[in-house]
Parts: C-alpha cells; sequence; structure tokens
C-alpha cells in the first residue's frame, strides 16, 4: 500500500496543500489495515455567503453549503454553518456542481496504434486469440475498464483545472471498445474513486491499434458492427446449446454485448454523416447511443435531432485557415471558411433544436481552450443554463450517475468547483473539490495590490515629490517607481505568500544601487512594508492607495452577450454550390423541343412533353398548356432522358474498397453515401441524374452497390433511387488476384483466374449449404430447438443467396475473355446468370456466349493499355457486342468521364457507325435496363419519371452544353442559375477570407486540423486502409494528367 | 450499323497486317491533287471547295483552279475536310507502353536533376499504341520525359517511320522543368503538415534556382575556357543559355506560375508553360509577358471544389481573349487520342472554331518552332495533312480518309482496327 504512505507523508509535511490535508479524513480507506496511527481528520465543512448554482436554472444566494465525509450534507439557506464546522467564507463566489465528462480515457491503459502498414509490410489477415476474445482485432467488448483503472493524478490536473470532478472513461481504441466505468477524478484509491462500475459500452468506427487487415473501410467498420451486434444476440440464444457443427463456442466479446440494449452506447464519430450511419445501424438494432459528435451537427440538423440521440460535444473548434500569404486562398475550400465562422455556433444550434448534450475536453488540442471555448459558444448563442447543464446533468445522465453527480442537493457527491464570477462569461475556477478534497489553483481571497500607491517612510534622495508605485498584472505582474517625471520599472516584481516583492535600481533617484521592497495588506487602501537598502538597512514604510484606484479584478463585460452574426451562408450540402433548400417540383408544359426519347419513338421533333408530379405526362405536338403549369419555350433545344452512369464511385466516403478479405458481400456502398460531394453537382451540369455507385475491383466478391439520383442537396437517404433492386459488385482479373500489389502480397487465396474462379464457386456454394442449415432448423420441433442452437445469421452468405436467388444482380469487374467464360460456367452451375459486366473490355471477343448467358455489358468508350488485361481493348466494343444482341451501356468508372457520357457514347458513332439512337441508349434506356430500373427511367416515355436534360445543341456532338437538368419535374441544374452562384460563392469567399485577416491572430487560435476530411477521387483499385492511412493504387493509367481524372 | 461503308471510305485497310507489321508510308512518288474539298489552312482562312496540289512532299498550290501538272493523282475529296496534321504536345507517345508492366516504361530518369535525357533515344517507333493515334489525326507528338525537377529534353516525332531516328521532326526541341509545387496537398493520406509542406516546396525551389546559377557558371566557364571538364548534365543545360532550346515548365498553379515569371526574370529563356490549369486567372498577366501557355486540361474537371464545373472547358476561350498565344494538349499516351475532340469541348465553351483548330496545329508549331514548315495550309510548306469526311473536333463529323505525312500517305490501320475486322470474321461464322 505505497500509496496511502504517499499521501500520509502528504499530511504530514503540510505544505502549502493545507486545505487537501484538512480534508483527507475522508473514507477512502475502508477494507485496508491501518499502519500505525489511526487519523481522524475533522471533515465537516461549511460554505457559507456563497451563490450556489445547485442546478441548470437555479440559483441559491447567501447560502450555506455543508459538506462532509465526500458528500454534500445539506444547503443552509440561513447563512449558518453548524458548529464544529470548518468555515469557508465563499462570499463573492458562486458554487457550481462539478463537471462531468463523459467521455474520457482517464485512467486506463493506452493503447499502441498500429504502425504504419502498408504495401512495405506483410498483411494480417486474423487475431491473435486468447481468453474468448472475438476474430476481430478491433473487438474488444470484453473489456470492463473499472477492472484497470487507476487514478493518474497529472491526467485528473487537467481536467480538474477546468472543473471537471467526474470523467467516464474507457480505452478509446477499436470500434468495440469495452465498457466503461465512471470514476471521481480524486486523488484516491481507484476502489473509491469509483463512482459507477459499469457504463456504457464505448465504440468507434476506428480500428485503432488493431494490425488486421478487415476492415478498411468506413463500410466495413459499419459492415463488422451489424455483424457483431447479430452475433451478439445470436449468442443469447445459442449460447450453451449444440450447434450443427458443435458445441457453441464461448465467446467472451458477444457474451459482453448481452445487455447492450440497457447499458447503451457511447459511439464517437468524426462528423454528421457519420453520426447519421451509425444511427442508422445502431437503431436497427434498438441500442441506445449516445454519440459523440464533431462539431459538423449543424449542418445536417434536422437529421440529426431527428435520431433523437444524445450528444457529447467536443469543445474543439477549428482555428482559421492560414491566409496570410497572397492568393493562399487557392487552397482553402469555402466549406473550411465557413466551418472557421460557424462552428462556435454549434452547440447553440443544437440547444435551439432541443438536442440534449454534454460536453467533453475530448479532442482538445489544449486543456485550457476547454473555458475560452465554451465562452465561445455562449457568445454564439448557447444560453449558460444549457451550457452549464452540458457539465452537470446532461453528463451525469449519459455517465449513469445522475444520482449520485450534477447537482448541488443533499446526498449528492462533494464534488464542487468554486469560481470567482461568473464561469460562461470571464468567471475563474479557483478552486475544485472532488470528494470533499480541495483542489486549489488559486487564492480564494487573493491579495490585490494593483494600482498606484503613494510610499510614505521612505523618499527619493532629490526633489520634494514621494514615491509612487504603481502596480498592473494584466498578464504579467509588472511595477514602477516613479517620482515627480522619472519612472523606473521594478525587476524580479512577483506576489507570493501575500506579499508584493520586488527590487529596484534607484540611482535615477538619488540612491545608490538596487534597493528591495515587500509590500503586504495592512488595511484597506494601506500596504506595510519594509524596504531594504544597498546597504543592507531596513526601512519599515507604508503606502497609500490612491484615490484613482479601481475597485480590485474589475470585471471586463466585453465579450459578454455579443450577438454574433454571420457573413456565411449554411446550404445543403454545407458547400459551394449548395442549396438552400431542394428545388421544388413543378408542373410543366414543356414546348416545342427536339426530344430525344431514347426509346421506340426515337426523336421528335417540335415535340412537346407534359410533366405532371414528376412524371411525364404526355408526349405530343402542339399540346395545350394545363392551367397552373408552367411554360418552357424550348425552342432550339435537344432534350433526352437523364444520363444514367452504370459504374460510378462519387459520393463515397473513407474508402471505395474493402479489399481485405476476398470475399466482402456484407459491405454496403448505401451504408457510406456522401451527399456532400461537389461531383454530384458537376455530373448534374454534364445531363447524368443516375449514377450506380459500385464498391471496388479489388475482391471477387466485394461491395454492395447503391443506385443514387443526383437529387444534389438532399442527405444521403434522400440520394438514394430506392426502386433499385439490389446489386452487388463482383470483379475478375489483375486487381483481385493482387498481381500489382507488391511482393508481400501473394498468400491471400486467389492468386490466379483459376482459383478466381474456385473461390466463387466456393461461395455460392456455401450460400447454399448456409440455407439448407437454416431451413433444416425451421424444420426442428419445439424440443429440439430447446437443445439445438439457432445457426447464425451471417450477412455475408445472406448476401451471396440473394444473388444466387437473383434477388441481388451483379455487375462484375472483368476484361479478358477467359475470366468471362469462366465466370459464366461457375455460375451456371450454381444456377443463376451474370446479370451484368462491367468494362468487359474483351467482351467483343466472347459476345455470343455473353448474349446465350443472358448478361448485359457496360464498357468504357476508349480507354486500353494501362495494363496488359486491357491491351486488346478496343473502341468498337460496344459497336460488336450490341451487334450480337449484348444490350450495352457506356459508363464512366470517373468523376471526369461521369460529366460527359454523351460524347463517350458518340465514340461508338466515330469508331464503328452505330446508329445515333442506340448511342443515346447506351447512356439511358440499357443503363436503366442493367439496374432493373427501366419501368422508371432511361427514356422519355409516358408514365416514367421526369428525368430529362436540356441541351443547347446536338446532344451526342462535341458542341452540346448542358442548360437545365431536370429530376422528377425538379430543376436541380440550370446553367444560368449556375453563372449566378458563381458570383455568389465568390463573394462569399472573399467576405470570409477578409474575416479571418481581418480578425488577424485570434483567428488562428483554436484546432489547427479542425477540418472535415476532405474525400479523394475514388478509383476501382484505390486501396486505402481509411483507419490507418496508408493508401496505394496502381496509378499509372495516363490519367493522371487530368488530375483528379482516373480508371477503373 | 454502318460498318462496311466505313471499311470502304477507308481503303487503306484492306489487309489483314497485325499493327506492329503496318509498313510506314512510301516517299511520295508524284504530284497528287486533293479536288474539291474545304480546305482549312489555318493561316489564310478556310476556303470551300478548293484543292491542294503537293508534289514532293511539299505543298505546290492551294485554291481553284489550279494548274495541275502531268501525271498527277487526282483524289476526290468533294464535301470533305482538309486540316494541317494534327499536333499532340506534351505526350509520351513511344515511350511507354503499358503502364503496369515496367519493363515497358521509359519515362523517367534517376534523380531530379537529367537535364541531359532526350526522349527519342527511347521512342518505339513501332509502339502498338502509335498507330491508334494517328487514326484520330495525329501527325506528329513531342514526346516528353517525366520527371519530379528537371526532367530532360523532348523531341517532336512524325507518328510515322520505321525508326526515331527518320521519325525525328525537331530535335531536342526543349529542356522540361517540373515546377516545385506550391499549394498545399489536403488528400487524407497527406502526413505532413501545412508547414512541412511548405518547407519541402521551399527547399526545391531553393535547389531548382541553385541548378539553374551553378548551370550559369559551368556555361560561362565552358565558354571562357576555365572549365576543361565536361559533365553531361550541365553541358545539356548550356542549350538554354545559347538560346538554342525553350524552356518548358510544367505547372498549373498560379503561385507555380507567378514564381516561375519571376525566375525567369534573372535569365530571359524562351518560356513555355506546360499545363496551366490556373492560366485563366492571369491571362493578362500571360499575354503581356507574351509567355506560351501549353493547356494540358481541356477536359479537366475543376482544380478546386469552389470552382466553376465548367472553370478547365472555359479556360482556351479566356485566354484567346486575353491574346494569350496558346494550344492545347492532351497530356498522355493511348489517350492523346482524343486532343481534337477536347479543342471541340473547348468550342463548346466559348471558344472561336478556326482558333481550337489553330490551337492543335499552328499553334504547337510555332511553340516548337517549326511552324514555318508545319501546322498551316500554305504553299512550300510540308504536305503534312489530314482529310476528314467530317469535321474534325466533333465526335460526329470526324472519319479520317487520309494523312499525309512530308506527302507520305500513311496507313490508318492500327491495332483496334485490326481486332475489330478480326472479330467481325467470327458474327459471319
Amino acid at each position: 500500500m505505497m500509496r496511502i504512505s504517499t499521501k500520509q507523508s502528504l499530511l504530514l509535511a503540510g505544505t502549502s496543500l493545507l486545505a487537501f490535508s484538512v480534508a483527507a479524513g475522508a473514507p477512502q480507506d475502508q477494507t485496508t489495515p491501518v499502519q500505525g496511527l489511526h487519523h481522524h481528520n475533522p471533515n465537516l465543512i461549511a460554505f457559507t455567503n456563497a451563490t450556489l448554482i445547485t442546478e441548470p436554472g437555479t440559483q441559491i444566494e447567501n447560502a450555506t453549503l455543508v459538506i462532509e465525509n465526500g458528500a454534500i450534507r445539506s444547503i443552509e439557506r440561513n447563512n449558518r454553518a453548524p458548529s464544529g464546522a470548518r468555515v469557508i467564507d465563499a462570499s463573492g463566489y458562486t458554487i457550481y456542481p462539478g463537471f462531468i465528462d463523459p467521455y474520457s480515457n482517464y485512467g486506463v491503459e493506452q493503447p499502441g496504434r498500429a504502425t504504419n502498414r502498408g504495401r512495405s509490410s506483410a498483411p494480417v489477415y486474423s487475431n491473435q486469440r486468447e481468453g474468448g476474445n472475438a476474430s476481430n482485432a478491433a473487438i474488444h467488448a470484453e473489456k470492463n475498464w473499472v477492472d484497470t483503472f487507476k487514478p493518474d493524478s497529472s491526467q485528473a490536473r487537467n481536467y480538474l483545472q477546468q472543473g471537471f470532478t467526474t470523467v467516464q472513461s474507457a480505452r478509446l481504441d477499436g470500434i468495440f471498445r469495452g465498457r466503461a466505468t465512471t470514476v471521481s477524478l480524486a486523488d484516491t484509491l481507484p476502489n473509491t474513486a469509483v463512482y459507477q462500475t459499469r457504463t456504457q459500452h464505448f465504440g468507434s468506427f476506428d480500428k485503432g491499434s488493431s494490425p488486421q487487415q478487415y476492415p478498411q473501410s468506413l463500410m466495413g467498420s459499419i459492415a463488422l458492427i451489424r455483424q457483431t451486434l447479430a452475433d451478439a444476440s445470436w449468442y443469447q440464444d445459442a449460447a450453451g446449446k449444440q450447434a450443427s457443427n458443435g458445441q457453441v463456442e464461448f465467446n467472451a466479446a458477444l457474451a459482453a454485448l448481452q445487455n447492450l440494449q440497457r447499458s447503451g452506447m457511447v459511439f464517437h464519430t468524426t462528423n454528421e454523416q457519420n453520426l447519421l450511419r451509425a444511427h442508422q445501424v445502431f437503431s436497427q438494432f434498438e441500442i441506445p447511443v449516445t454519440y459523440v459528435g464533431s462539431g459538423f451537427e449543424y449542418a445536417r440538423l434536422d437529421d440529426v435531432k431527428a435520431t433523437g440521440a444524445a450528444l457529447i460535444l467536443p469543445m474543439s473548434f477549428p482555428a482559421a485557415p492560414e491566409l496570410s500569404d497572397q492568393f493562399a486562398e487557392l487552397d482553402v475550400s469555402l466549406a473550411n471558411l465557413r466551418h472557421w465562422e460557424r462552428a462556435p455556433g454549434n452547440p447553440a444550434a443544437l440547444a435551439n433544436a432541443n438536442v440534449r448534450f454534454a460536453f467533453t475536453m475530448n479532442g482538445l488540442e489544449k486543456p485550457q481552450d476547454f473555458w475560452p471555448n465554451v465562452r465561445k459558444a455562449v457568445q454564439h448563442g448557447l444560453s449558460k443554463d444549457r451550457a452549464l447543464a452540458a457539465l452537470t446533468t446532461q453528463a451525469a445522465e449519459i455517465a449513469g450517475v445522475a444520482e449520485q453527480s450534477g447537482k448541488l442537493a443533499a446526498g449528492y457527491r462533494a464534488d464542487l468547483v468554486i469560481s470567482r464570477g461568473d464561469l460562461f462569461a470571464d468567471g475563474e475556477i479557483v478552486s475544485v473539490w472532488t470528494q470533499g478534497h480541495e483542489n486549489s489553483f488559486k487564492p480564494m481571497h487573493p491579495v490585490d495590490f494593483n494600482g498606484n500607491w503613494t510610499v510614505s517612510g521612505f523618499a527619493p534622495a532629490q526633489g520634494e515629490a514621494a514615491f509612487s508605485v504603481k502596480v498592473t498584472a494584466s498578464n504579467r505582474l509588472q511595477v514602477e517607481l516613479s517620482a515627480d517625471d522619472k519612472k523606473v520599472r521594478a525587476s524580479n516584481a512577483r506576489q507570493d505568500d501575500e506579499q508584493l516583492r520586488f527590487a529596484v535600481n534607484l540611482e535615477e533617484f538619488g540612491h545608490q544601487g538596487v534597493y528591495r521592497f515587500s509590500f503586504k495588506h495592512q488595511s484597506q487602501g494601506q500596504l506595510s512594508g519594509t524596504v531594504q537598502t544597498a546597504a543592507g538597512e531596513v526601512v519599515t514604510i507604508t503606502a497609500l492607495a490612491n484615490d484613482d484606484n479601481e475597485s480590485s479584478s474589475a470585471p471586463s463585460t466585453a465579450n459578454d452577450r455579443q450577438a454574433v452574426s454571420y457573413i456565411s451562408d449554411l446550404t445543403y450540402p454545407n458547400v459551394a454550390f449548395g442549396r438552400d433548400a431542394l428545388p421544388e417540383q413543378k408542373n410543366l408544359h414543356i414546348r416545342n423541343a427536339t426530344v430525344w426519347t431514347a426509346d421506340d419513338q426515337g426523336v421528335l421533333e417540335n415535340t412537346d412533353i407534359i410533366v405532371r408530379n414528376g412524371l411525364i405526362h404526355r408526349i405530343g405536338e402542339n399540346l395545350s398548356t394545363p392551367r397552373g403549369y408552367e411554360v418552357i419555350d424550348a425552342s432550339g433545344m435537344h432534350i433526352t432522358p437523364g444520363i444514367i452512369d452504370e459504374h460510378s464511385h462519387i459520393a463515397i466516403s473513407q474508402g471505395v474498397n474493402e479489399g481485405t478479405e476476398a470475399i466482402t458481400a456484407e459491405v454496403r456502398i448505401g451504408d457510406v453515401v456522401n451527399p456532400d460531394d461537389i461531383h454530384i453537382y458537376r455530373s448534374l451540369a454534364g445531363g447524368t441524374t443516375i449514377a450506380h455507385l459500385l464498391h471496388g475491383s479489388a475482391n471477387p466478391i466485394g461491395g454492395q452497390g447503391q443506385a443514387i439520383k443526383l437529387r444534389w442537396g438532399a442527405n444521403a437517404e434522400g440520394l438514394k433511387f430506392k426502386e433499385t433492386p439490389p446489386t452487388i459488385k463482383m470483379a475478375l482479373g489483375e486487381n483481385v488476384k493482387q498481381s500489382n500489389w507488391g511482393e508481400l502480397y501473394t498468400v491471400r487465396y486467389p492468386q490466379t483466374r483459376m482459383g478466381v474462379a474456385k473461390l466463387i464457386q466456393d461461395a455460392f456454394q456455401q450460400a447454399r449449404e448456409y440455407e439448407a442449415e437454416h431451413q433444416a432448423y425451421e424444420r426442428m420441433s419445439r424440443a429440439e430447438k430447446r437443445r439445438m442452437a439457432p445457426p447464425r445469421r451471417d450477412y455475408r452468405m445472406e448476401t451471396l443467396l440473394q444473388i444466387l436467388k437473383s434477388e441481388r444482380h451483379t455487375h462484375v469487374h472483368s476484361y479478358v475473355a477467359s475470366e468471362v467464360l469462366a465466370l459464366m460456367d461457375v455460375v451456371e452451375q450454381q444456377g443463376f446468370r451474370i446479370h451484368t459486366f462491367t468494362h468487359i473490355l474483351e467482351g467483343y471477343k466472347v459476345a455470343k456466349e455473353i448474349a446465350e448467358h443472358g448478361a448485359r455489358a457496360s464498357s468504357f468508350a476508349d480507354w486500353w493499355a494501362f495494363k496488359i488485361e486491357a491491351f486488346d481493348a478496343i473502341p468498337q466494343n460496344a459497336c460488336l457486342m450490341m451487334e450480337q444482341g449484348v444490350h450495352t451501356s457506356i459508363n464512366s468508372d470517373s468523376n471526369d468521364l461521369q460529366r460527359r457520357l454523351n460524347t463517350e457514347a458518340a465514340k461508338s458513332v466515330r469508331y464503328c457507325g452505330m446508329s445515333e439512337n442506340d448511342a443515346l441508349k447506351m447512356i439511358t434506356l440499357h443503363p436503366a435496363e442493367q439496374l432493373e430500373i427501366a419501368d422508371y427511367v432511361g427514356s422519355i416515355t409516358v408514365g416514367k419519371h421526369a428525368d430529362l436534360v436540356f441541351w443547347n445543341h446536338h446532344p451526342l456532338s462535341a458542341y452540346a452544353q448542358v442548360q437545365q437538368t431536370w429530376i422528377e419535374g425538379r430543376k436541380y441544374f440550370d446553367r444560368q442559375d449556375d453563372l449566378a452562384m458563381r458570383e455568389r460563392v465568390a463573394a462569399e469567399r472573399t467576405a470570409l477570407i477578409q474575416k479571418v485577416l481581418g480578425a488577424g491572430e485570434e483567428a488562428q487560435q483554436g484546432h489547427r486540423n479542425g477540418f472535415r476530411e476532405e474525400q479523394p477521387t475514388w478509383h476501382c483499385e484505390d486501396q486505402f486502409d481509411v483507419w490507418n492511412q496508408w493508401y496505394s493504387a496502381e496509378h499509372a493509367h495516363g490519367h493522371s494528367h487530368h488530375g483528379f481524372g482516373g480508371a477503373h | 450499323m454502318k460498318l462496311k461503308a466505313l471499311l470502304i471510305g477507308l481503303g487503306l485497310v484492306a489487309s489483314a497486317a497485325h499493327a506492329h507489321n503496318l509498313v510506314p508510308g512510301a516517299p511520295q512518288s508524284g504530284p497528287i491533287l486533293l479536288q474539291g474539298g474545304t480546305i482549312h489552312t489555318v493561316t489564310q482562312g478556310r476556303l470551300d471547295s478548293a484543292d491542294l496540289l503537293f508534289v514532293d512532299g511539299k505543298i505546290v498550290a492551294v485554291g481553284e483552279n489550279l494548274q495541275i501538272p502531268e501525271g498527277t493523282t487526282v483524289i476526290d475529296i468533294q464535301g470533305q475536310h482538309v486540316y494541317p496534321g494534327i499536333i499532340a504536345l506534351d505526350t509520351t507517345l513511344g515511350i511507354i507502353e503499358i503502364p503496369a508492366i515496367r519493363a515497358t516504361v521509359d519515362t523517367n530518369e534517376v534523380g531530379n536533376f537529367t537535364p541531359e535525357v532526350m526522349a527519342h533515344h527511347a521512342f518505339n517507333a513501332d509502339s502498338e499504341i502509335i498507330p491508334t493515334i494517328r487514326y484520330n489525326g495525329v501527325t506528329h507528338a513531342q514526346v516528353v520525359p517525366q520527371g519530379p525537377l528537371v526532367r530532360g529534353q523532348s523531341s517532336l516525332m512524325k507518328l510515322d517511320s520505321w525508326n526515331w531516328r527518320d521519325g525525328i521532326e525537331a530535335s531536342p526541341n526543349g529542356m522540361h522543368v517540373t515546377w516545385p509545387r506550391t499549394g498545399l496537398n489536403t488528400s487524407p493520406w497527406e502526413r505532413r503538415t501545412p508547414e512541412q509542406q511548405r518547407n519541402t516546396q521551399q527547399e526545391q525551389r531553393e535547389q531548382l534556382q541553385q541548378l539553374f546559377a551553378t548551370a550559369k557558371v559551368y556555361h560561362e566557364a565552358r565558354e571562357s575556357g576555365a572549365q576543361t571538364r565536361v559533365d553531361q548534365r550541365w553541358e545539356a543545360m548550356r542549350s538554354l543559355f545559347k538560346g538554342e532550346q525553350k524552356l518548358f515548365v510544367h505547372a498549373d498553379d498560379r503561385r507555380q506560375i507567378e514564381q516561375i515569371l519571376a525566375f525567369n526574370e534573372a535569365y530571359g529563356f524562351e518560356l513555355v508553360i506546360m499545363g496551366g490549369r490556373d492560366a485563366w486567372m492571369m491571362a493578362d498577366e500571360l499575354a503581356a509577358a507574351d509567355v506560351s501557355v501549353v493547356f494540358g486540361a481541356a477536359y479537366g474537371l475543376p482544380s478546386r471544389v469552389d470552382e466553376a464545373y465548367d472553370s478547365a472547358f472555359s479556360t482556351p476561350k479566356l485566354l484567346a481573349d486575353a491574346g494569350v498565344n496558346f494550344a492545347i494538349a492532351y497530356p498522355g499516351f493511348w489517350d492523346v487520342r482524343n486532343l481534337a475532340f477536347a479543342a471541340g469541348n473547348a468550342v463548346a465553351y466559348g471558344l472561336d472554331y478556326d482558333q481550337a483548330i489553330a490551337a492543335i496545329t499552328y499553334g504547337p508549331a510555332q511553340i516548337l518552332g517549326v511552324a514555318d514548315r508545319l501546322g498551316s495550309i500554305e504553299a512550300g510548306k510540308q504536305a503534312t495533312f489530314i482529310v476528314s469526311s467530317g469535321d474534325v473536333l466533333d465526335h460526329l463529323g470526324q472519319d479520317i480518309q487520309h494523312m499525309f505525312i512530308d506527302g507520305r500517305a500513311i496507313d490508318l490501320s492500327n491495332r483496334h482496327w485490326q481486332l475489330y475486322q478480326k472479330y467481325q470474321e467470327r458474327i459471319v461464322e
């Protein structure tokens, strides 16, 4: 018990920690045998004349707060202290309940960070197994962090100085991080510090120190969470029973997650999109979650509010981007400028939306920024009561200690914050009490020497005037001695032991040498002291305050409630070219256009279209305008259906590939749709209205696809084209056999096209057997079911089963003839057909076989030569496939080409004389068929969605420019509006840049990396471990000059 | 489909030879007259229903009612268009075949200071890619070494030759420098802080300054005889100081371009900016400084998230309006065949049609110092031109029927056309 003896020696030392030692008799020591004398320090304490903020919104003046044995005994309004109490005069002071940080890693062992892995170190595919842990190294659910909790006084000090007395703590590492504990920051035995042994589970998307490959992407993390939650629920039913392949295993992680619905989860997010993504998963399993926010919640406030979840907000705001160099703004986005301006308003915005939240110190670069940032949030409109609630009652709820912490009330913990002044304006914390112990940071009734004093008892050797002493203590204590018009700055001025001391060279005043002064307060406005002359003589002196002295510590009210106004816009998404609101749906009469129907009607000249309720209602010549319809004169315009891209990687967050395991059918692009991607808007400007977002091509069975309509401004859910049947990406060839991944990546099966075929065959075989197992269980009697464990729900297998049953359509990245034939063989044996081959560069060689198989094809117009499997690609591929009955589309696989698929389709007119109508179908009707959405979109046909593009020229010509793009009767792009928006963006940028520059140094205070992580352009073969941040891709496709363009 | 019609139109591809067996065009043996086409002379305007006579590889006359020498082959091109051969700038044609296969990549030499290397030394005249580029009307390409700082020297190559030696049109014709990056990399995998990035950029700029300062000292010491030992690298740099080569600086960011202009005040090299994404922001300044720009992103995405969606598309128009001497390039290798379409896209975003044609013919010729013989259709110039049945800038029009380089008729077949033919046989089966 070294710890105890250390404390005892502190007690004996009795130095400046006097207050601490007096209170140290708290019951911290109930089971440990006492060595030596028994200590019984008095521990009844009364704070008198205090202003008590007992809870947010409740303030009691001139009250007495009585604490004893680490708890609040009573609050007395009569301002009398009980007899025998140590009385602390708190007149002029405010006492708050101790603050609670519900998201901390205090007192737990810190994880190592996985070393930056990548292609230079061998891949790790499995976890070290010990004691029933999970198969994935990012899951630590079985950890109870109370088990290893140890108080840590130096870490505690960072919290205590800001007024925190209590934290909810766990190791912040991995996806399921284990169960937190809520503890006091008191420097005491861990046994005494624990307030709530096991509280919420902590979690995040970040796999942290896990060296394991899976998951490398956000969608992989989400899939792992989903599978783990399902497993936990399965384990509840299955544990202790017999499974078809033996006794159900012991799994400590799953066992620990059994009561997650009751204990709840604190889940860390890095932006509001990830908050919403997490909510999608957890709400499906009815897990109550408190989200650690990011400061971006205001950008999608309604969606965040709709989760109904409470938040924990880091009090961290970004420093402004560096703009002092000329044209430095070229590196700065409007989105970041906006966030710099509005981030401090996030808590106020959430409060106004009635979202509950607590504050955390987590995420702050410097602890001392905490209070300036809280005050900034208050200046930006957060009420002081809400701010206090975020530190006390709300935080106590989240940390599971609402019955003992967060209020000043009898029976609550004696965890207190004592401040001079209003903490939410300009007050300062003088001491923080934990379990009735004082942690003193500033003297409670400081002696204040500030002001001008006239000295008597010692005078200048020359002249008539007395010495004047001017003391200022703004940042640094400064003392100036003057007489007549001479002034000398004192050196070594300091204030300690309630004395002011300084030394001055008095030669200027006719004395020889340096004299040392010492003053202390005698009475109001009078100091007494001594001066030690250069000769060592001591002279007694006094000093009287001059009349002009201000009363001590005049509070400045400068920064109190100055209404903050914003010059930035808040748009959806909150980036340049974002919208104020979604466009209105209109009923339209479009007149006199050249209509490219992309169906059997072909091209219709001088034709009208009536759009009603978002659908194409009529097509014909000289139609009359229904009442209330908006008329658009489209004379000279060409109108086509909205362009549909079968293969896109725009609008995806944090990784396009879960390129770790060979089969990752459980991951979903739909989980990570990014509605903020500017390429949504740019593609609209190129006439594209639907994009099929695909997983990359790093594994034979990749992830599930997601079709979106480019409804710029909508949230992720609003973008999804929900009528689209489920899809999945598969891949063959060089990428999946890791041909270009380096020498260390040669262990994953498959490494050959032979293995690819067999791996896929095996996967579907297993899916069949999975189904059989489930069916067998369903057939069991009730008695058998009591004995037998249900089969585990496996999302990977479930997805494969959907493919087998043709409920989920395959889009297969493929290049060469051999692999295409092999795959068709394999799946025909399994009883299903490939839906669409994508890229399919050698499709022309096996077009007959593809047609017989019944598959469709989606290809590049003209890419080739970037790798050996693309060396036989030809720009006549689409013609040859179409001619042999394969319905072919042209895709982009690129955020550049997605803006100009019209001329990509025109390349088949150029290289092999395809008819213009067929070429148009390749980017409208055929991709619609490939996504099985042709009943809704893909042609200008009565009854289909009014997804229309207005062109100023023949739509397949190099000279065509999109004028307007409509989706379901809503105008999402208009070139004229765009020209106006550019002006608006430029003006807003200029104003914000000036605001940053005008704010000078102040703008640079804050988090240095406080902006949203930029999402790169994703390519099919991009391998990016978003958690360990290593990146690899074969970027040698001859596209580098586009800077952002890319390939397959 | 109009496949058969196309086959007949080409008339050059009847042989089933493999692409690498394509035979370079033979020297012109007799006078040839192209009769009745629309001739885009570039320098003399557009002539409708005009004739073009060329003899011994040189243009003799352009216009109506030309005097036709005895033995002239007359080719009827009514309804078709004649353009100067397209000149592709800033390519790696012939020095890269398949990027994923390292053995086929000859673009980057070791180190960041390799002024001595010459692109044509690695130029593979039998590249499978080159004939596919000709198919879209490109007759010449500037082949450029790649690299991080001082890359080496480029050459202008004819895209039809037995080997690089007879393929050279002008060589060496430019020293290429990659200007150190300015601005910040903000991708999620960039681990350096902005400060570290700026420091690195500063170091690179200082290194570049130092290299040029040393090169100048070396050059002067060689001139005066003080330096007798030969260093291949410094020796190569002398061509700049002697005024024998232009300095091509690859740079996109306006801050880079400003730094380059300031840098060159001390040297006064003839300067060409390659890439020039931000050139639109400083078009007047570039025009005033008389600096040429080879714009490399006619199909580019906006450089920055806040830029207008068409900022790259409309750059050529802005450069033209400001009077900047510019050309349009499509840097790359296989995809250089899209160069004419990229110029067409610039027309869609405001560039005058004739200026767009000039930006891929006469403009490049001027920048490479070969405008005296290439880039326009005028009497006395090389008989290097293409005949397209429709508008060469538009996918719907471009259809190259004839290509002549120095009067030699060029085979327009290529690997793609041959595979296309081969697999049509399977349909017939």
